[in-house]
């Protein structure tokens, strides 16, 4: 994750799932809890029209974590 | 002779370790319209692919969206692209680790 | 020394945290506390278990770990080195007592050594650390595992009372000291007080992963005060500790705002990261000590909204053996002592009592003393008591009294060589102190320069004199101080029943003396609000 939210701009970070468990060890050390959002793995082999599907059916959760309320 | 933290570097924690702070998010941004917004590619495999639904999808909704593209996922964003973000965007949507 | 407690660690499993431990068979429990041994296993724990890719260490390993530490074989013990003529001086009467009783050899250096009999290998160390070896040769008789005599360097006499054998080394001298242990060198002193020490270190371990920096690491944590902190690695905080008596463990101090019970090891974390060098340490403890007293209220004054901070003061002996700065400069920066000893001190309210700007620190302005203010007064230039007596401590003492300050102002006075009217020009700049009209609930800290102070020795005023006569200068008429009056808002209510009021309270102006040698200037140090519901100066001795 860049440090994006130490320079003042809030963020949401993507991830493949199997990023999940890293991630939130990483995050528990250091103390942070930034706003992310998993998608299913794989992702390197995926058709263009896969990623399209996978974006939509990611964006509102992207959407909540990304706006107030 | 073995060196128990197997060559890592170790400290000492200097707070109480009562609860780890968790340092608070950012404010969030009110809404989507109108809202100058960073889409940064952190360069692995079909992640420009996803970006560009994701700026299709915001654009709909009436974000200014801007791309940014990291050199390169092994290394972090440098100093010059977040100076940039920071400056020309108030949100940002980063993607797309695996 | 106890014998050891015995535990074999077995591999960790996947999860982060968990090991077990195993007592090996046959020995028994005894000697070594279990909480020591707890304190062993946690710090194995948290090597092993850090949430930062923490990977699985290889059972040879552990099974070679300095914990693993048998007792000693029953019969005669010795540690020897090669590089040592005492050594090589007994090697005949090593070759005797093989033959004539159970003997076994340790050697620090060469297992070749002696040739008369098979040494075990001890070049890590281990046995003899544990076993206090400052000398080599040593002769240990062992019984049931447990040392019950010790014969340090060659005595005939006392090997022979020791082994029960008679007629040893007919051709030697009587006795010969021996050569320093490998064990005590200094060179490698502190890698075996890591290895074998480190387990009373009770702090969570936080390893930094791999292409981490250090520094930024240390930032991202939120540990730092804003400019970057030393890393407190085992080694720099067990050298810290070397500067006082007191145990790790310790508690010294209840920190707030999440008044933390504070150990004398978390104390020397911080006290690391500050950029102390262990000498410092008992200053920074009482430190601590005093910012932690009702009285100070360090609740209170981090969590203000006025200027202040907790200014350190040090009087006696301690100022010179460390090296601290009373002169030239002294608020300023350049003086490791008086810059590290202020940090470490906030580093420990923010890291350890949670009190961090933003957070509970709500300080409209704060002042750059926040990050550390720490001085010491010129006593031996003073015409006048230090400042630690004038507060009660006792005499010749080393003390730290403790301000609840903000920045520093600046008197100029180029001109008096009257003591009245030096005086006066004191009492116009304090008048003024946070607002002219502010009286009573504030106190001050008045730093004379040398030259101003010379002005009151030459005409025989004591410090008393000089601050009673600043209490009078400074009663102010009740006309001066209403709301409205002079076209301010601020004020008194004009239903307060007197003629005047002082400027401050009795008690309420405190001197110090302190500054370059060059200057007609004096400073005043504004305090918080006093009182019970405020801060009030507290003066703690300091003990190593």
């Amino acid at each position: 994750m860049s440090n994006l939210e130490g320079l003042g701009v809030p963020g949401v970070f993507i991830a493949s799932e199997v990023f999940e468990d890293g991630a939130a060890r990483q995050a528990k050390a250091l103390g942070v809890d930034p706003a992310s959002v998993f998608i299913p793995h794989p992702i390197q082999d995926r058709t263009d029209e896969e990623m399209v599907a996978l974006a939509d059916a990611a964006f509102d959760d992207i959407v909540a974590r990304l706006i107030e309320g | 002779m073995s060196d128990p933290s197997g060559g890592r570097r170790v400290v000492l924690d200097p707070t109480s370790e009562r609860n780890l702070p968790i340092r608070e998010r950012l404010p969030r941004p009110k809404r989507l319209e109108g809202l100058a917004l960073a889409l940064l590619d952190i360069s692995k495999a079909r992640g420009d692919v996803f970006l560009d639904r994701l700026q299709t999808r915001f654009e709909e909704r009436g974000a200014r969206v801007r791309r940014y593209r990291k050199p390169t996922f092994t290394k972090p964003a440098p100093v010059d692209l977040r100076r940039r973000i920071a400056e020309e965007c108030s949100a940002v949507v980063e993607a797309l680790a695996d | 020394m106890p014998a050891c407690h015995v535990i074999q660690l077995i591999d960790p499993l996947g999860d982060p945290g968990l090991v077990e431990a195993q007592h090996i068979e046959g020995f028994d429990q005894g000697e070594v506390p279990l909480e020591r041994a707890g304190r062993i296993l946690a710090h194995w724990v948290s090597i092993v278990g850090d949430p930062v890719g923490s990977r699985p260490l290889p059972p040879r390993w552990i099974m070679e770990s300095p914990l693993a530490l048998r007792p000693l074989p029953s019969g005669v013990v010795a540690f020897v080195k090669r590089d040592c003529p005492t050594c090589a001086f007994v090697v005949p009467v090593l070759a005797d007592l093989a033959k004539a009783t159970s003997l076994t050899v340790y050697c620090q250096d060469d297992p070749t050594f002696p040739a008369c009999v098979t040494a075990i290998d001890d070049s890590d160390l281990s046995v003899s650390w544990h076993h206090d070896i400052e000398v080599v040769p040593t002769l240990l008789r062992v019984v049931d595992g447990r040392e019950v005599a010790r014969a340090i360097g060659w005595h005939r006499g006392e090997w022979e009372t020791l082994t029960g054998v008679a007629g040893l080394g007919p051709g030697l001298a009587e006795m010969r000291p021996g050569c320093g242990s490998l064990s005590v060198d200094p060179d490698r002193a502190f890698d075996l007080a890591i290895r074998f020490e480190a387990g009373r270190l009770a702090a969570r371990r936080v390893a930094i992963a791999d292409g981490e920096d250090e520094m930024e690491a240390l930032f991202e944590r939120g540990w730092t005060d804003g400019l970057p902190v030393v890393p407190p690695t085992e080694r720099r905080v067990l050298a810290m500790l070397e500067g006082t008596t007191r145990s790790p463990d310790e508690i010294v101090a209840s920190v707030p705002p999440d008044l933390v019970p504070c150990t004398v090891e978390k104390i020397a974390i911080n006290a690391v990261m500050a950029g102390c060098r262990p000498e410092y340490l008992p200053v920074v403890i009482a430190a601590v000590q005093a910012a932690c007293t009702d009285e100070f209220n360090m609740h209170g004054l981090l969590a203000t909204t006025m200027t202040s901070g907790p200014v350190v003061i040090v009087n006696g002996p301690i100022r010179k053996a460390i090296g601290m700065n009373s002169g030239r400069n002294v608020f300023g920066q350049g003086n490791r002592a008086n810059s590290s000893i202020g940090r470490a001190l906030q580093l420990v309210i923010r890291n350890v009592g949670g009190g961090r700007p933003g957070e509970v620190d709500r300080a409209t302005f704060g002042n750059p003393g926040k990050l550390s203010f720490c001085f010491a007064e010129d006593e031996e230039g003073s015409p006048w008591s230090p400042l630690s007596t004038d507060l009660g401590a006792r005499p010749g003492a080393s003390t730290v009294t403790l301000f609840p300050g903000e920045g520093p102002r600046t008197i100029v006075d180029q001109a008096s060589r009257d003591p009245e009217s030096l005086a006066r020009s004191y009492a116009v700049n304090l008048r003024s102190l946070h607002h002219p009209k502010a009286v009573l609930a504030f106190d001050c800290l008045l730093a004379v320069g040398p030259e101003h102070a010379r002005v009151f020795a030459e005409a025989g005023w004591s410090k008393q004199q000089l601050i009673e006569r600043l209490h009078a200068l400074l009663m102010i008429a009740k006309a001066e101080l209403v709301r409205g009056a002079g076209g301010i808002a601020e004020g008194i209510p004009e239903s307060v029943p007197v003629d005047a009021l002082p400027k401050f309270k009795p008690g309420g102006i405190l001197v110090v003396h302190c500054g370059g040698e060059a200057g007609l200037f004096s400073a005043m140090i504004g305090g918080w609000v006093n009182g019970e519901m405020g801060s009030q100066p507290v003066v703690k001795e300091i003990e190593r």
